[in-house]
């Protein structure tokens, strides 16, 4: 079930950026829509389920959305995933402000790796905006908090219960 | 209940070095074109492909309703009294324009597909994307219709980019603006010769001029057909700003003829020449 659920979760946010990019593709500039699961699957389920989803979804970029390096928002948004689960694993930050500073500093870090990935394949590299990387942090951060209230309501989560207790293995 | 704690741990850790490895494989035989990569590139878009089916068709219908309703906000008293008959006509006005706007476009691009290249693609993009780092399009016409990479993609106005992927049904377009992509172009009015690169801001940066070429800024920039992918002629763009530096060659921004933003069709050269190039700026003839 979980699978299907991140299967659906990924095509909804693969779909959203593609109309994206018709509708206003300068937008696309700004926002990443394929980090929202994996921030979700990071705080609200587990790291693996992060890790998972982040290397879906940064296949799935790279597969339609990258010009070149297939491989290279895997590897970022699978290391974001599992970062970002493993901090939630030990930190309480399914609540507002965990979402909050999760979602303004995933695409933040997603851009500065995927800059590290094209000097280490000696691509060019372009030095990257402050003014961009403040907009896709503010952007990341409000529409994260949108995203999570969201899927709280569907889901009937108690955001202040936090990560949604697991039985154990 | 540490060790069972550990291990999840453990294992996620081992699982993440696993999948790290991996991808930097993909990168790395992305990079070097090996099938293998390649193979897992489409086989990826292959699984992905409905959902940007239903992408397009949901996107179209919400651009569509997005028009329908776009001036409802800012008359609503007025339209309040009129709204179904207002709502009608509006959808309807707008239905036509793009028609017409569409028309244009093909009966231009068909022009200029009679006139330049006997064998040539029509695409429509399907999807889009304009960040500093990747510039793309995807078109919904792939392999099928004998589009390979490395083919130019051009559009009224002039060139668009190159093909860098290409399978059933779709083909992963470069654009000129890319930070990775480079065309080689000649300054129309002097003849002074350069490779223009993508910058992240959406302009190029011309290079490999000598520093003191005559190059004015407003020159039109066309491509030179040297680089072996693109005809000669194509517009890329115009001078915006010549600077000199203590370097042997000048420092040149070129403006993008193009508004790679509102692209709808492209044209895909399957020959890298054709029969006659079109000059730079000049219309191309309506289809007969």
């Amino acid at each position: 079930m979980i699978v299907l659920r991140a299967s659906l979760a990924l095509a909804v946010a693969l779909g959203v950026q593609i109309v994206l990019g018709l509708w206003a593709p300068g937008l696309t500039r700004w926002v990443d829509v394929l980090l929202f699961p994996v921030a979700w699957y990071a705080l609200a389920v587990s790291q693996r389920a992060g890790l998972v989803v982040g290397c879906v979804a940064g296949l799935l970029q790279d597969a339609w959305l990258q010009a070149e390096m297939f491989g290279a928002s895997g590897f970022s948004k699978s290391l974001l995933g599992w970062a970002l689960g493993g901090l939630a694993a030990r930190f309480e930050l399914n609540v507002a402000w965990g979402r909050a500073t999760a979602g303004a500093l995933l695409p933040v870090i997603d851009r500065l790796v995927l800059l590290g990935l094209r000097a280490l394949f000696d691509r060019g590299v372009v030095a990257p905006d402050p003014v961009e990387l403040a907009v896709r942090a503010g952007a990341g951060a409000l529409l994260t908090l949108g995203v999570f209230a969201t899927m709280d309501r569907v889901l009937k989560i108690d955001p202040r219960r936090g990560r949604r207790a697991r039985p154990p293995r | 209940m540490a060790a069972s704690q550990a291990n999840p741990t453990r294992s996620n850790a081992v699982l993440l070095v696993v999948v790290l490895f991996a991808q930097l494989l993909l990168m790395a035989g992305s990079l070097r074109r090996e099938d293998a990569a390649d193979a897992v590139e489409d086989g990826v878009r292959t699984a992905s492909g409905p959902v940007l089916g239903a992408a397009r068709t949901v996107g179209g219908s919400v651009v569509a309703a997005l028009r329908m309703f776009g001036d409802v906000g800012r008359s609503r008293k007025e339209l309040a009294a009129m709204r179904g008959e207002i709502a009608t006509l509006s959808a309807e006005v707008d239905r036509r324009q793009e028609q017409a706007l569409e028309n244009d476009r093909l009966r231009r691009l068909l022009g200029m597909r009679e006139r330049l290249a006997p064998r040539s693609v029509g695409a429509e993009v399907i999807a889009a994307s304009l960040t500093g780092q990747s510039r793309v399009v995807v078109v919904g016409v792939g392999t099928e219709a004998g589009i390979r990479v490395d083919l130019p993609a051009v559009a009224w106005g002039g060139a668009v980019g190159r093909v860098v992927a290409a399978g059933s049904g779709y083909a992963k377009i470069r654009l000129l603006t890319d930070p990775s992509s480079g065309v080689s172009g000649v300054v129309q009015r002097s003849r002074v010769e350069g490779v223009l690169r993508g910058r992240a801001d959406g302009l190029f940066e011309m290079q490999y001029v000598p520093k003191y070429a005559d190059v004015a800024v407003g020159d039109a920039v066309v491509t030179s057909g040297l680089d072996g992918v693109f005809p000669k002629g194509f517009t890329i763009g115009r001078v915006a700003r010549v600077q000199e530096t203590t370097g042997a060659s000048m420092r040149i921004e070129v403006l993008p003829e193009i508004d790679y933003g509102e692209i709808e069709e492209v044209l895909i050269l399957l020959e890298k020449t054709g029969s006659e190039t079109l000059e730079a700026g000049a219309p191309a003839e309506p289809a007969r």
